[in-house]
């Protein structure tokens, strides 16, 4: 858990440190992206949390679950379907439930 | 203490998160920031416009302060005559004809749909006017400022003077400006071809439009040297 913080901070530090933004037309895309990973990251705990917890699986799925979701959207917005939303919408609603689940491992455990 | 390859993965993965999640914050905050600077981009291309204005008025008035008062008066006198259409006018701009539809009017739809109106004549003059036409005239009745579009029976009735069906609208303006106005999606011309009210719009490099040509005394209105409303 501390590893995790760590990290996060360290990112963090980074993103503002470094003089990138995202420009307008992506920040879609970007924040598609960033529910992805946010949900794998959950993901993540969760499965650490049952003990199934499998690095390889985590690593792959927060790649290609961000990359996927943002070329989906891409897609979408090229035929003219908002997938944006959608994407949003299924990526929360997973969000939630790992976030359930945690609480019900911590209330259960303590 | 041992740092297993799951430790690494995770931190690996919680740099990258943290990354995206400042760079989206960043973003976020940039985006809010420069929205007054849009507001800032139009107010100063309008700033740029009315200095434009500005410009050609003085340069008017420079114009005008330079004639003597003969010639002074002769220039006014002209810009009267082509601004209320005492004039003939040429110049570059489009001649425009509109005629009732070709098509067999279906039994359950009104007939006039398949009708040029006054309401259309209307709508495009108003197009043309809005896109910078100098002058109009409808099958050659000048347009000014008193002149009425209105419709009578079967006919058309401009400056009093009744004409039927196909109109001929001709316009002195720039030919791009006043062929899009009227060509747009959506726009008049789209609307008319739904009933194949057959349309068609030229470019013309010379137009000529005639001067309006009725009476042009005023029986009741007389000048007042007032500049207000007294209560």
């Amino acid at each position: 858990m501390i590893y995790a913080v760590i990290g996060l901070l360290i990112g963090m530090l980074l993103g503002f440190v470094v003089p990138w933004s995202i420009p307008v037309g992506y920040s879609g895309l970007f924040s598609v992206a960033l529910m992805a990973s946010l949900d794998t990251v959950f993901g993540g705990l969760k499965a650490a949390c049952n003990g199934n917890f499998d690095d390889r699986v985590f690593i792959t799925g927060f790649f290609t679950n961000a990359l996927l979701a943002a070329f989906l959207v891409y897609v979408g917005d090229r035929l003219g379907m908002d997938l944006y939303y959608v994407a949003l919408l299924a990526f929360g609603l997973r969000i939630f439930n790992n976030l359930g689940a945690i609480r019900h491992y911590w209330l259960q455990k303590h | 203490m041992r740092i297993d390859k799951g430790q690494i993965s995770i931190v690996c993965v919680c740099i990258v998160l943290g990354f995206m999640l400042a760079i989206q914050f960043r973003s976020t905050q940039d985006t809010r920031a420069s929205l007054p600077f849009q507001r800032v981009e139009e107010l100063s291309a309008r700033l740029h416009q009315v200095e434009s204005e500005n410009q050609e008025l003085e340069d008017e008035i420079r114009e005008l302060k330079g004639l003597s008062s003969s010639e002074k008066n002769d220039k006014i006198n002209d810009d009267i005559l082509m601004i209320s259409g005492m004039s003939a006018l040429e110049g570059p701009g489009i001649i425009l004809t509109i005629d009732d539809s070709g098509k067999i009017a279906k039994k359950e739809n009104d007939p006039n749909l398949y009708l040029v109106h006054d309401e259309d004549i209307l709508k495009v003059v108003n197009e043309l006017r809005a896109a910078g036409a100098e002058a109009i005239s409808i099958n050659g009745q000048r347009l000014t400022a008193n002149s009425e579009i209105r419709c009578a029976g079967p006919t058309i009735s401009v400056n009093n003077v009744r004409s039927a069906p196909p109109f001929e609208i001709r316009a002195i303006g720039e030919k791009e400006n006043l062929m899009n106005a009227i060509n747009m999606r959506g726009g008049v011309a789209d609307s008319l071809k739904v009933w194949g009210i057959k349309l068609n719009i030229q470019p013309v490099d010379n137009v000529w439009i005639p001067a309006y040509k009725a009476s042009s005394k005023y029986k009741l209105a007389v000048t007042s040297n007032r500049e207000e409303e007294s209560k």
